[in-house]
């Protein structure tokens, strides 16, 4: 409706009793607002899903083109990308690799987020504990992710222990920070209310707490994600043997570039889909009570 | 099973910021309210019409003296409505109403949907059940605390200039909203505390107005309405308090 009062509004005078006086046509496709307003439609379906995949085909245009301006091996041509992609799918190697690094990043990010929950909400509220923690998170969130890499392979040798620990202490500090700061947003109104109708401290935690620290649990969880990534191949490429950072390493042993942006192609493919699949439908359902403007 | 309102020697001061001295909003103020009353405080903005109200509620603490609740039976279940709905945005206004059974210790009072119901009947809202808040009026946001309210089966209503942030229409249907909900409580009506800066709107619904003014506050005047319930907003009766309450301020 909104469509057809601001176009009826923009369009001179007579215009906009044109299509009034013919009713019948009103329901068509031929009518002008409801043309526009299929192709709006057609649009807000279409575009999510186009979009990306124009800029995907933009910046693989251009790669090629460089490829051939350059005619150099350390440039790969798209053909040859897809073969080392074909080969590095074929019989399930791939996601073989890619499990085993998603366990290790899995590992890490849950100690980082059960630590960042609990501390975040323990500093939000008590001063004293904000006090006490407060360098500890200045002084994680400075030290290199490499540096953690580095110990953590010293420290535990190979295995999953040593690369969920630096996995975790190299994310808990920016998820700690951005707990904390959805703690210190909590409506003190709401928390009034609370206190007012007497609710156990269970039901406190399940309707207030969580729920207002949604947005900073959700944001907290994509940061991690992102920087466990990181992390997680480093300690695969000092002290593993299996893992995509380990099949990167090797590929970058061979001098395969094509091998390197494969590999890098199929893991940024799974980390889409659990960005696209997972967080943000989970943020979807879990925010539906909000009202978005609609301007 | 309602109960009084005893408070005795009531003071209370708050810390002074930017180099300010303390500022001493009561020292040594009495009030009693009778059980199953409501009454109504007025006064001017910055009076500490609303930090009694806290004081009351246990929202905040009194630097001296006592606030006791003299029921007659066991420990008083208090309800507060604010000036804001403060619904929690991801519940509907369903679960927002059903909040108030989960009191902590309190047992099942029979079908807590079928309650709910009831309720949003009473208020209007029956087809906004499923609603998110952010998704309705002000006034039907306001109609939800109201209800939630209620639904704790107060001793003590506390209202905290509940209609001062909604247009007069909307205020006015829910100031009779609320003299009929009061009207039909079943059993005992609970004690209400109500602020408010409207005299028509203490004049309609109080059965008794403390005027507040002053630093420290006192009390200028204690008036007792003695109209029947329910009343008509249009009374002729309800202006001549009006005028009565803006005396006692010392504005007429």
């Amino acid at each position: 409706m909104s469509m057809e009062v601001s176009s009826g509004g923009l369009a001179p005078p007579g215009a906009a009793e044109a299509p009034r006086a013919v009713p019948s046509r009103a329901g068509t496709l031929s009518h002008p607002a409801n043309w526009r307003r299929a192709a709006s439609h057609v649009a807000s379906v279409v575009a999510p899903v186009a979009l990306p995949l124009l800029l995907l085909g933009l910046v693989a245009s251009a790669w090629e083109a460089m490829a051939v301006a350059l005619h150099s091996p350390l440039v790969p041509h798209l053909p040859e990308i897809g073969k080392e992609l074909a080969r590095i799918f074929r019989g399930g190697h791939f996601f073989g690799e890619m499990a085993v690094t998603l366990l290790r990043v899995g590992a890490g990010f849950t100690i980082a987020f059960a630590v960042a929950v609990a501390a975040g909400i323990a500093m939000g509220r008590q001063k004293t504990v904000a006090h006490f923690l407060e360098p500890a998170i200045i002084v994680g969130l400075t030290v290199p992710g490499l540096v953690w890499a580095l110990l953590c392979v010293i420290w535990f040798g190979i295995g999953l222990t040593g690369a969920a620990v630096a996995v975790a202490l190299s994310i808990a500090p920016a998820l700690l920070l951005n707990i904390l700061q959805g703690v210190r947003a909590v409506d003190a109104e709401l928390l009034e209310v609370a206190a007012m109708l007497r609710l156990p401290l269970r039901k406190r935690l399940a309707c207030l707490w969580l729920p207002s620290l949604m947005p900073a649990l959700l944001g907290g969880a994509r940061l991690g994600l992102s920087l466990a990534w990181k992390v997680v191949v480093l300690v695969e490429l000092f002290g593993l043997s299996s893992g995509i950072g380990y099949q990167l390493n090797s590929e970058f042993g061979a001098q395969n570039v094509a091998g390197v942006i494969a590999w890098t192609l199929g893991f940024a493919a799974v980390m889409g889909v659990l960005e696209y699949g997972v967080l943000a439908q989970l943020e979807h359902h879990l925010m539906r009570w909000r009202r978005t403007a609609q301007v | 099973m309602s109960s009084d309102i005893v408070i005795e020697g009531l003071g209370k001061a708050y810390a002074p910021r930017g180099g300010r001295r303390p500022a001493v909003i009561f020292d040594g103020l009495d009030m009693r309210v009778e059980a199953g009353q409501l009454v109504a405080l007025v006064g001017p903005s910055g009076c500490g019409k609303s930090t009694l109200l806290n004081l009351i509620a246990g929202l905040d603490a009194p630097d001296a003296g006592a606030i006791r609740f003299d029921g007659r039976a066991r420990d008083s279940r208090l309800a507060m409505v604010f000036q804001q709905p403060r619904l929690v945005d991801w519940l509907t206004a369903e679960e927002n109403i059903a909040l108030a059974f989960e009191r902590e210790g309190s047992r099942p009072r029979g079908d807590a949907r079928e309650m709910v119901r009831a309720l949003l009947r009473k208020v209007g809202l029956v087809d906004h059940a499923g609603a998110y808040p952010q998704f309705l009026s002000g006034g039907q946001r306001q109609r939800v605390a109201i209800a939630r309210a209620f639904a704790v089966d107060p001793d003590i209503l506390l209202l905290d200039e509940p209609f001062s942030a909604l247009d007069e229409l909307t205020a006015r249907r829910l100031r009779l909203l609320l003299q009929s909900l009061w009207g039909e409580a079943d059993g005992p009506r609970p004690t209400g505390v109500l602020v408010t800066h409207n005299m028509l709107e203490a004049a309609l619904l109080a059965d008794r107005i403390f005027v507040l003014n002053g630093h420290p506050g006192r009390f200028a005047a204690v008036m007792d309405i003695d109209l029947p319930h329910p009343r008509d907003p249009e009374d002729p009766a309800l202006f001549a308090i009006h005028r009565q309450v803006l005396h006692a301020l010392g504005e007429a």
